[in-house]
């Protein structure tokens, strides 16, 4: 966000549901980045537009706030914006959205903004569905009584974007003068008392209260039990849709993976550099990819749900739910996308007001069981119940008790955490707002899901890019002149720290094999069954089920020196623990400590997880011991 | 003293938003206590008309249009008069 020489910046601002972010799409189409700030976790979107004289302006997309007296993160960036704070660079003019449906509400931060001495036009967005409500607007004598422009418009429509770009002619208006504000008088008084006037005249409402659609839809989807059924049904449908559906493209994926994988072996002789691009990067970056389509598909229905206006609603009925773990509803989303990936899963807490209650929903949210550890209990669960995999009741009760041991020790924890952290200095207790219905606006939708999906790809593939590469060193070196991969990872500086850990997780019930396996997976969960097929020296198969199935069969006859089974119920029970448990997801920390804004947190959770799987692994192996298990 | 018994009887007349049956039309006679900055943020402030539409640990209301979803905490916090004894 340099600033040239020749063009200006002008800035949106306005409350939460106004619709800034449409009005902003329509300005500047497809000519607009995502900026991030270091430190701030929420973000300013940057376009540019042309007025119709032809002047190019750059238009910022503050977050949107219900006042500038920055309580909240939102709107601490955008008062820092507008003051120039952030980068030096203060807006030149401050186009403030306000909601005619709403102007008694809305008001209140267009006058602060006039009062701040900046050149302010009004965009009085949804005047059809004001029209609609029954309010008379008067968007001259408006504009007449706060002394700058005001522009009727329906952006979501397209209707008065020309005439915007048209008040946004240079030379910019002058500063209004807020001639409201008196010596002596309290501003918020004097500001309440100007609106409420001047909605008298320019947004006059009828008396009585009017049913709307929404309120009959809520009648219905807010209902204490109807509400719930809906609720509940909604989201099977969606956790169903998010493992089945994008179980299809992640084939794809994984097929394109392989052909690469395949061109790359073909074109290149056996040697470090051909095992470092298809082992390290193709692997390392494929397994990156082959969750996009699950998160895309995460984030397309998180939009319908915010589009449409109902995700208010599940925050709103989760609320109660969720107070009992020291959180509000508002955590309700974030834990919810962490069972298919905890990635969008932390990015989602953004919404959540408080920082407290965000930081501590970011803490416990890997404990939701993501996908990635779907491989591992899909192997070690048929073993534990002596069966074949497949659809046996008692298998799918063993992954239900999994789910749900999971998300009750992540609700444990959040209660402790939260309680530690203490109240929060300026708690408000639960508020929200509950947007009407609408229909969902496909392109922010779509724009939405493009962005975070890019996000995805080109942060946390670079960091696990980086990581593969160095696993792929560490399981590679030093070589061993022999065709035996088992023996050959076993030489490796991988494997001989298999051999050095050996000490460290026999007390789980692991030899040195699965301490190595668990060691690989520490860069993604998933990986801990292809490194026990190196190990236990398994035949791959193009099938999964197949190769687990072979896999299932080695694991079952190994043995310590002593003869002994190595997998018995009580350290395949242990294993289960500590997959359900431990933070083997390096994007995930790279992603909270993006989030939180401090990679203490980061660090922190790694170690708290990784040490409270150990510990629950310990006693489940130990304790089962002791009272003759095993 | 006919001029402090009717200030009490207007006291009187005054209940909290969690004291208030749904459906009920009110307006805001004084917001106090420490959410009072933020409900004003939200959009609540004295003199302004709204609707209770439902009860419960968090209740819902309808001010000018909009449905605001409140703690009880806070509509407690919230001091309003029956719309027919403020107009």
């Amino acid at each position: 966000m340099q600033q040239s020489e020749d063009i200006h910046t002008i800035a949106l601002l306005g409350n939460p549901n106004s619709g800034k972010t449409t009005l902003f799409n329509s300005l500047t189409g497809s000519n607009q980045k995502v900026g991030n700030y270091s430190g701030v976790t929420v973000e300013i979107k940057t376009g540019e537009t042309r007025t119709p004289h032809g002047k190019r302006l750059r238009v910022w997309d503050l977050p949107g706030c219900y006042s500038l007296r920055a309580p909240s993160k939102d709107e601490q960036v955008a008062v820092d914006a507008l003051s120039g704070k952030l980068d030096g660079e203060k807006p030149d003019l401050v186009v403030c959205v306000v909601d005619a449906s709403n102007l008694e509400r809305h008001l209140q931060l267009a006058l602060q903004v006039i009062e701040l001495g900046l050149p302010v036009v009004v965009a009085l967005n949804m005047v059809d569905m004001a029209e609609k409500a029954g309010l008379r607007l008067d968007p001259a004598k408006l504009s007449e009584e706060l002394g700058v422009p005001v522009v009727p418009m329906a952006a979501d429509k397209g209707k008065g974007v020309i005439e915007l770009k048209q008040a946004l002619r240079f030379p910019f208006p002058a500063a209004a003068h807020a001639k409201w504000k008196t010596e002596g008088e309290d501003g918020d008084e004097a500001r309440r008392d100007y609106i409420l006037q001047i909605c008298e005249v320019a947004a006059r409402r009828t008396e009585t209260h009017q049913s709307t659609v929404s309120d009959r839809l809520d009648a219905w989807l807010l209902h204490p039990v109807l509400g719930w059924v809906f609720f509940v049904g909604l989201m099977f449908t969606l956790f169903w849709a998010i493992f089945s559906w994008a179980g299809i493209p992640m084939g794809w994926i994984e097929a394109g993976q392989d052909a690469v994988a395949g061109w790359v072996e073909g074109l290149m002789g056996e040697g470090d550099l051909r095992s470092l691009l298809v082992d390290g990067v193709i692997g390392g970056v494929g397994g990156v990819l082959v969750f996009l389509p699950q998160i895309l598909m995460l984030f397309f229905f998180i939009g319908l749900l915010e589009s449409s206006g109902y995700m208010a609603r599940a925050a709103f009925l989760m609320d109660g739910v969720m107070g009992k773990a020291g959180l509000s509803g508002k955590s309700f989303l974030p834990m919810f996308s962490s069972f298919a990936c905890a990635i969008p899963g932390v990015m989602a807490t953004r919404t959540i007001d408080s920082a407290k209650e965000r930081i501590t929903t970011m803490f416990v949210a890997p404990w939701m069981s993501c996908s990635a550890r779907l491989p591992v209990y899909f192997l070690i669960v048929p073993l534990l119940m002596g069966e074949s995999e497949g659809g046996s009741w008692k298998q799918a009760l063993v992954l239900f008790g999994i789910y749900a041991l999971g998300t009750l020790t992540a609700f444990v924890v959040a209660r402790l955490l939260r309680g530690k952290l203490g109240p929060e200095k300026d708690h408000t207790g639960f508020m929200l707002e509950l947007p009407p219905y609408r229909m969902p606006q496909w392109g922010y939708i779509i724009r939405h899901v493009v962005e975070r999906g890019w996000s995805f790809v080109a942060k946390a593939g670079t960091v696990i890019l980086g990581l593969s590469i160095l696993l792929w060193a560490l399981s590679t070196y030093p070589k061993l002149d022999a065709d035996d991969d088992g023996e050959a990872l076993a030489h490796s500086a991988m494997g001989r720290m298999g051999a050095v850990i050996e000490p460290v997780v026999k007390p789980l019930g692991f030899d040195g094999r699965i301490g190595t396996a668990i060691l690989t997976s520490f860069a993604a969960r998933e990986v801990f069954n292809s490194s026990l097929a190196v190990l236990f020296r398994v035949e791959e198969s193009d099938d999964d089920v197949e190769t687990r199935d072979s896999l299932r069969e080695k694991l079952a006859l190994a043995k310590w020196p002593d003869g002994t089974p190595i997998f018995t119920t009580l350290s395949m029970i242990s294993i289960l623990v500590f997959y359900i448990y431990a933070l083997q997801c390096l994007p995930t920390s790279a992603v909270v400590a993006k989030e939180s804004g401090s990679w203490k947190w980061a660090v922190g959770q790694f170690v708290f997880m990784t040490g409270f799987a150990y510990a629950a692994a310990l006693v489940v192996f130990q304790g089962g011991k002791l009272l003759g298990f095993g | 003293m006919s001029q402090a018994l009717g200030s009490d009887l207007r006291i009187d007349s005054t209940l909290t938003l969690n004291q208030v049956k749904v459906g009920c039309d009110v307006k805001i006679r004084v917001l106090s206590g420490p959410g009072c900055q933020r409900l004003r943020d939200l959009g609540f402030c004295e003199k302004m008309r709204l609707r209770k539409l439902t009860h419960g640990r968090n209740l819902i209301c309808s001010m000018c249009g909009t449905r605001l979803a409140i703690s009880r905490e806070l509509a407690d916090q919230v001091v309003v008069e029956p719309l027919d004894m403020a107009s």
